[in-house]
């Protein structure tokens, strides 16, 4: 067998071998059998990044002065962060990978912790629309609106990502060992 | 016989034989099948609509009978 050449991405890879997410991220994404596979329950570090965002959307609608321009750049791009850091904590493995090694139980729970998440986003944006219309009307809202939407789409993005893992993992319940 | 040994033979993740074990989660028919399989007996010998009776009263009952 021929030795792989070695070029500029494999000399990446080896700087952040070290750390261990590229092992992590392997035995995530293998297909290997799952009896083995322990899902990790995370039922405190998800109410972060959604209290957070919570908290960001209601001083953008309290007080849009504390929320200059240069914040409401770094807003979407701290939603891109969180996003990209959920799937590695996620308890149903990464977002968007492929479950065909989940068995059974773990498919119904993770359809189920999507379903969940999807139809409160639902709700929320179905009743928070006409709620930022009507205030922005009656205040008459003009550059303030943009910190508003913008934390509008971090908080839902935060849920999207935060939300199954949280629903799952309060679903779980503890299995005493053998 | 381990979880882990009883999930390797039917495919599944040893935490959902865990579950089954509890009652706390409802196998599919497929599932139940497989279970009864490696064990060589029906399925109903391993799930029921009603719950079974614990093991001790079993054995107290078949103590009587003696």
């Amino acid at each position: 067998m021929m030795p792989r050449p070695v070029n500029i991405l494999s000399r990446l890879d080896k700087t952040v071998r070290w750390t261990g997410i590229p092992a992590m991220l392997a035995v995530e994404m293998s297909d290997a059998p799952s009896a083995d596979r322990k899902h990790q329950p995370l039922r405190w570090i998800p109410i972060w990044p959604i209290a957070f965002s919570g908290a960001l959307f209601i001083l953008s609608l309290t007080w849009p002065s504390t929320l200059n321009v240069t914040a409401l750049l770094m807003l979407p791009s701290l939603g891109v962060v969180i996003l990209a850091m959920v799937p590695m904590i996620h308890m149903s493995g990464p977002l968007g990978k492929p479950s065909l090694e989940d068995d059974e139980r773990e498919a119904a729970l993770r359809k189920d912790s999507f379903l969940f998440c999807l139809a409160l986003l639902a709700c929320l944006n179905c009743l928070g629309q006409p709620v930022l219309m009507i205030l922005s009307h009656l205040q008459n809202w003009q550059v303030r609106s943009g910190s508003v939407a913008a934390t509008a789409l971090m908080l839902n993005a935060t849920l999207f990502g935060c939300l199954p893992t949280l629903y799952a993992s309060w679903k779980l319940l503890r299995v005493p060992k053998e | 016989m381990s979880r882990r040994q009883l999930a390797e033979a039917v495919g599944v993740n040893n935490q959902t034989i865990g579950y089954l074990e509890r009652g706390d989660y409802k196998p599919s028919l497929e599932l139940a099948l497989r279970i009864a399989r490696h064990f060589g007996v029906a399925v109903e010998m391993l799930f029921s609509l009603e719950r079974f009776e614990p093991i001790a009263m079993t054995l107290k009952r078949a103590g009587e009978d003696e």
